[in-house]
């Protein structure tokens, strides 16, 4: 197989890439005329065409290579373009080129077999949609743009994955875009997005600067500039900006600005906080996250992809792709950590009363990029990565179950909102089996049941968190330019344990509350909705034969199972988010396949990252923590809703309406963004159009075009038509062109070297020359000679007047005088030019 | 053997266009009709006049493939003619721009019943006078290119033979041009007497060497001038400009807007910089570098500021090649600080000869016989009603108001960053605020076209059918396309063909 793929020509990436670009492109153009059969080959054959390659791929690659050697499978698709970076300012090419390693090769792997997956449950899930063949070309092309951000071997390459999956999301999430709020969700996830990429941008200039490449290998070798370069470069003034001082100015006293030591950073914090942005605005943290809740707008199988399972990771995924240089600030390490707790515990408290079954399951998964974030941010990038695996199988499954229920509810409730609402839900365990084991599974999973895939992968993350600390490799470095280092203060590790466990039980808590108010109990959901439906609704056409116009008084059908197209992937889904777990089962054995697997990837942090001596017999007390949380938030759960009927959590809420009702608000984010970021963006906003109006369209421009035009009609005259006035202008013309060249043009240049004048007079045709070189006011000689330039010397401050008459073939003559003055002190060679008077 | 591989473009266009027109004499008489025009015979000769000019072309580009320095005997026409890069690239670009220009007319002529074989036979050889140009390295062969090309193009001015304003713009195009010519051959003898040389190498090693001293020697540069800028038709040279494009058929005034002007421009970079290209002669105080450097200001100004007051897309178009003129005069300047700012002209010609092309095509391709849209208010709405014809119009209007990703874009970049790297910094920003004005004529089109609905009552200009001008809009749309995405090949191919005089 290498012979014929070899590992630096492996073609068959290519076909991984184009075969969802081709059911992209192929549904796009012609699949309103194709008929909804031919769509949904052409998008699975697409899909899963490309996961056949993706695992022929990764087989060759464990077959590749020695141990331990991080090695990878790539292919150039063409030579993009080059630039010049690092500090040598060599020529940096950036070509479009894809790689496959251990950790792209897994990444690909989950988006291409989830996404068959979805695809295959989307197929029946969107059966009835008028848009069947839009859908699945958005669908399919998100597939592509996010193998490219996957594989893409450099980061201007991954850019445009990542630039291509936000435009999927935006597309998916306005998908009913007839709806107004839905396109105001997907415009909201896409300005997020920007703000992020913004920081992603600012980094990819940075490391193009400091370490002279955008490539992994290149970044890679080339990461320590960004701590070890030559003087200081290193080091980026913060404050005063650039390095400067501030002087004082027209009696300003601007010098107290001036700080008693300059604030900068390492080059390595900046570009690692830069990533951090884009990835806060991808993977949905703080304080980017606000878009991710909205986005479940979009169509079911869309959040359980795009926004749960795949594009949102892609965070946590460059984290783990640039761990070189995260590993060389511990700083940005903790900030990872930290904005990862903080959110963790954030979204985990607004989904403690959320209603919606839908955006309980996007705060979930905000909750749970955050533990990928502790994870990552505290050196184990294994455990986090481990996480998004195991996190796409469980969550996916999740999401794919609310979509089967409703789908049944959407039966009887036609009403977007009312149907999702878990208070109308209830006791559809007994009607839908399927989808009530495989939800029952994967929220055991997510909630952290011990053997089952969530335990392992969060109990791995928290323990982590705790005993992991990451140092500053160039430390002394720092300290010999006199810089405060930064360290891991040792009590961060087990405040974000705790900070962790805290939100794993309330992870169990609303997880199994959801699972009770869903599936347990009896069916509340018999006429909710439903009398209403044609008041409140007129789009409903009550002819419609689906619009089911049953006696409202009694209860109707039964909710329905959904069909095998959607029941088979849950089935697969909740069987990988049983046993994933197996993959990396850290506390029970040291033989850890994936940990074997990603290690050559972060064979360089490995130094950076300080474990604590007496981790090994932390392994179990700190695991019993994360069993408890379980424990603590299921019971919890378990006895408010389902022995007492929710009367406990009513009791609460009424007791503490103020809080309940900042927690239902979502904290109220929304509208502190809404009052502090918005409205100064408008404010500003408002005055540029008023410049705009009234200063470049009103003053500017009107002023610009009636004088062209002025001019333009004033031209316009000579236009005669008349054949003589042309021929005259070519006579004036002819004329001005002689008279240039009969008349002598004196011309001088000057070279100045530590008060020595040399004054050089222009060439010209048949010119002889004559100076005034000692400016006593006649010329040195009354001879024209072809000296073409002389020299004087000038004290400081003292100044000449030289003068230059040249005689040309015409015997015309013409003189110029020069005034040479030297300025007080002087500079080193340069050429000046001289007015002319 | 190789020698006639090295002429093969000359000899095809002159072989082809002989048999052009015996093909015309002994044409069937069945298909004629009966004002005895001869509409069969001629519709082929738009195609085998194209074929011709391919083959040209084709044959160019095997001789740049094969390389000159291998073609054994390519020297020993000099210096009647020079078979170097910059002639080959010559060849190639006047082939491209001949080869447009009788696709236009393959569907132009039958639409507006002009169709008489003959405007290929005269498209060819006026072609042919054009590459002898580009080739010229003598002052002999120099003149003899220049009237080959010019008789034709006269003819062609004068086509249409019952429009009074066609006979008119040929006959002003005619005098005028004979007065230039005349005042250039002046030049000419004038450079003879001096130098005792005809041809262009020699002549700049004599006026090198001391017979600069001449006064005589300066008038010639004087007189020359006169005739290189007269034919680029800049200011105050260009008077003749508007009227004879405008009266012209809209195919020979693709023809000149192109052909012409690009064959005047080789002939004005080969005589300046081998003839005039050292010492006094590029002085910036009183060389001929600040003459341009005025009559580019000059053209680009005062062409611009006219185009933007003009009520006929036509002539605006003509006045819009006169502000490209002067573009370009300004990539002459440059080169008199550095030769390799002979590739930026040779980009910006080649982004040119596809842009106004396919302007010109589009323009053709809105209206019909009796009918022919010529004025602004004739392209209102035409966006909705016929797009096709109006999308590859908005493309080459951007192209030639130098908006990327066209290659008008790359042209206008590479001639500014020469005219910058000469270090002329106040002609750069002339021509920078020169490209704006430019820009406003150039969209003003387009608001006509898709923001506009026409005036009720007025006549509407329905575009005609014609392959032959879809492919020539084809084939400039992909060249205006590819060169504004990858311009790096083709420049590397125009400084390749640098003149290293």
């Amino acid at each position: 197989m290498s012979s014929i793929f070899p590992a630096e020509d492996y073609s068959p990436i290519a076909l991984i890439l184009l075969l969802p670009l081709l059911g992209a492109f192929v549904n796009g153009i012609w699949g309103h005329r194709l008929g909804k059969p031919a769509v949904k080959l052409m998008a699975l054959a697409a899909v899963g065409g490309s996961f056949l390659v993706c695992v022929a791929t990764v087989v060759q690659l464990a077959f590749t290579g020695g141990e331990h050697e991080h090695h990878r499978l790539a292919w150039t698709a063409w030579e993009w373009m080059h630039t010049t970076g690092g500090l040598q300012r060599s020529s940096v090419p950036i070509d479009m080129r894809f790689s496959v390693d251990t950790l792209s090769g897994t990444m690909m792997l989950i988006v291409t077999g989830v996404g068959f997956l979805i695809h295959v449950y989307s197929t029946a899930y969107m059966a009835h949609d008028k848009s069947f063949a839009r859908f699945f070309c958005y669908l399919n092309l998100f597939i592509f743009a996010m193998l490219v951000l996957i594989l893409g071997d450099n980061l201007p390459v991954l850019f445009v994955g990542w630039e291509g999956v936000g435009l999927c999301s935006y597309l998916l999430i306005g998908f009913w875009y007839e709806h107004l709020p839905n396109a105001a969700a997907g415009k909201k996830a896409f300005i997020a997005n920007r703000i992020g990429d913004f920081g992603l941008i600012v980094a990819m200039f940075l490391l193009v600067h400091y370490t002279g490449a955008l490539d992994w290998v290149g970044m890679q070798s080339g990461a320590h500039s960004l701590m070890d370069t030559p003087a200081d470069a290193f080091q980026i003034h913060i404050w005063p900006p650039g390095g400067g001082t501030y002087p004082d100015i027209a009696g300003l006293p601007l010098h107290v600005l001036n700080p008693a030591k300059p604030f900068t950073i390492t080059a390595a914090t900046a570009v690692g906080l830069m990533l951090l942005l884009g990835c806060t605005g991808k993977s949905a943290q703080i304080p980017l996250y606000v878009w991710l809740p909205d986005a479940m707008a979009g169509p079911t199988p869309v959040s359980a992809l795009i926004h749960a399972a795949t594009m949102v990771t892609a965070g946590v995924y460059l984290v783990c792709r640039m761990s070189f240089v995260f590993a060389l600030s511990p700083f940005v390490m903790a900030c990872i950590a930290v904005i990862g707790a903080l959110t963790a515990l954030l979204a985990a408290s607004i989904a403690l009363v959320q209603n919606d079954i839908k955006k309980i399951l996007a705060y979930s998964t905000v909750s749970q990029l955050g533990f990928m974030f502790i994870g990552v941010g505290v050196g184990a990038f294994t455990a986090g990565f481990f996480h998004v695996i195991t996190h796409a199988f469980f969550k996916a499954c999740l999401f794919l179950c609310a979509g089967s229920v409703i789908h049944a509810m959407h039966a009887r409730i036609h009403d977007g909102d009312a149907a999702q609402d878990i208070r109308n839900m209830g006791g559809l365990g007994k009607y839908m089996r399927i989808t009530r084991w495989t939800f029952l599974v994967s929220t055991l999973a997510i909630i952290g049941c011990p053997g089952l895939s969530g335990f392992f992968s969060k109990d791995e993350i928290l323990f982590r968190a705790y005993v992991n600390h990451p140092v500053n490799p160039f430390a002394q470095r720092l300290a010999a330019f006199h810089q405060d280092v930064w360290v891991w203060p040792t009590w961060l590790g087990p405040a974000i344990y705790f900070a962790g466990l805290i939100a794993a039980a309330m992870t169990a808590f609303y997880m199994v509350r959801c699972y009770i108010l869903t599936f347990e109990g009896e069916f509340r959901g018999w006429t909710i909705g439903r009398p209403s439906m044609f008041k409140s609704n007129p789009d409903i056409d009550p002819h419609d034969p689906d619009a089911h116009h049953e006696d409202l008084k009694e209860p109707g059908r039964p909710p329905h199972e959904s069909p095998h197209a959607m029941t088979y992937p849950l089935i697969i889904l909740a069987t990988f988010a049983a046993f994933a777990g197996l993959l990396n089962p850290a506390p029970l054995t040291k033989h850890l396949p994936i940990e074997h697997w990603l290690e050559p990837v972060f064979e360089s942090t490995k130094d950076s990252i300080i474990t604590r001596p007496d981790a090994d017999h932390l392994t179990w007390s700190l695991a019993l923590g994360g069993i408890a949380a379980f424990a603590i938030g299921t019971w919890l759960a378990y006895w408010m809703y389902m022995q007492s009927q929710g009367e406990p959590a009513r009791r609460l809420a009424a007791s503490q309406p103020a809080l309940h009702r900042l927690l239902l608000d979502k904290w109220r984010v929304d509208e502190l963004y809404d009052w502090a970021v918005i409205s100064l963006v408008d404010a500003l906003a408002d005055t540029f159009a008023w410049f705009d109006e009234w200063v470049v369209d009103g003053l500017l421009a009107k002023v610009t075009s009636v004088v062209v035009a002025a001019l333009g009609n004033i031209l316009r005259v000579f236009q005669t038509g008349v054949v003589h006035g042309y021929a005259a202008l070519m006579v004036v013309g002819m004329a001005c062109l002689g008279w240039f060249f009969v008349a002598p043009h004196p011309a001088t240049s000057m070279t100045e070297s530590n008060g020595d004048y040399t004054l050089t007079a222009g060439p010209g045709i048949g010119y002889q020359y004559r100076w005034d070189a000692d400016g006593n006011g006649t010329f040195d000689s009354d001879k024209f000679g072809d000296q073409t330039s002389v020299k004087l010397h000038l004290d400081a401050g003292a100044s000449k007047t030289v003068q230059l008459e040249v005689k040309n073939a015409f015997g015309l003559t013409r003189s110029t005088k020069i005034v040479v003055k030297r300025p007080e002190p002087s500079a080193s060679a340069q050429l000046v030019e001289v007015g002319q008077n | 053997m190789l020698l006639a591989f090295a002429l093969s473009p000359f000899l095809i266009l002159g072989i082809g266009a002989l048999l052009l027109m015996l093909a015309e004499a002994f044409a069937a008489p069945s298909s004629r009709n009966r004002a005895g025009d001869n509409e069969e015979s001629a519709r082929g000769q738009a195609l085998g006049a194209t074929m011709v000019f391919l083959a040209a072309g084709a044959f160019a580009a095997g001789v740049w493939l094969y390389g000159i320095d291998d073609l054994e005997g390519a020297s020993s026409l000099a210096p009647w003619l020079m078979i170097d890069r910059f002639t080959v690239f010559f060849e190639m670009l006047l082939c491209l721009g001949g080869a447009l220009a009788s696709l236009l007319a393959g569907g132009y002529l039958p639409e507006h019943n002009l169709n008489r074989g003959e405007f290929y036979a005269l498209l060819l050889f006026s072609t042919l006078g054009a590459m002898i140009l580009a080739a010229a390295g003598d002052l002999l062969t120099v003149f003899l290119g220049l009237e080959t090309m010019s008789i034709g193009a006269y003819a062609m001015t004068a086509f249409r033979r019952t429009s009074s304003r066609s006979a008119e713009g040929g006959l002003k195009y005619f005098l005028l041009g004979s007065f230039a010519a005349a005042v250039m051959l002046y030049g000419f003898a004038l450079l003879y007497g001096v130098t005792a040389h005809t041809d262009l190498a020699g002549i700049g090693a004599s006026l090198a060497a001391g017979s600069a001293k001449s006064p005589f020697a300066i008038l010639a540069l004087a007189l020359v001038l006169v005739g290189l800028v007269f034919k680029v038709s800049a200011v105050p040279f260009h008077m003749w400009t508007p009227d004879a494009y405008e009266g012209a058929p809209t195919p020979a005034t693709t023809f000149m807007a192109i052909a012409v002007k690009s064959a005047a421009f080789a002939m004005m970079l080969r005589i300046l910089l081998t003839s005039f290209g050292t010492g006094a002669w590029i002085s910036w105080a009183s060389g001929w570098p600040p003459v341009l450097a005025w009559i580019s200001v000059l053209t680009m100004t005062v062409a611009n500021l006219i185009a933007g007051r003009q009520d006929s897309v036509k002539r605006m178009l003509a006045y819009s090649s006169i502000a490209h003129a002067g573009y370009l005069l300004l990539g002459v300047v440059a080169c008199s600080r550095s030769p390799q700012a002979t590739a930026s002209i040779l980009f910006y010609l080649l982004a040119y000869t596809a842009s106004t092309a396919g302007a010109f095509g589009a323009l053709i391709l809105c209206g019909r016989r009796g009918a022919e849209a010529v004025s602004y208010e004739d392209l209102s709405g035409i966006g909705r009603r016929h797009p096709g014809a109006a999308l590859p119009f908005a493309l080459f209007l951007l192209s030639l108001a130098g908006i990327p990703p066209t290659a008008g874009f790359f042209g206008k970049w590479f001639i500014f960053r020469s005219v910058i790297d000469g270090g002329f910094y106040v002609l750069a920003v002339i021509a920078l605020l020169n490209s704006v004005v430019g820009a406003y004529y150039y969209l003003r089109v387009l608001v006509f076209m898709y923001m506009r609905e026409p005036a009720a009552g007025a006549p509407v200009a329905t575009p005609m059918r014609s392959g032959y001008v879809a492919a020539a809009l084809l084939i400039s749309a992909i060249l205006v396309i590819a060169l504004g995405i990858t311009p790096g090949t083709t420049l590397d191919m125009a400084q390749a063909a640098g003149l290293t005089g």
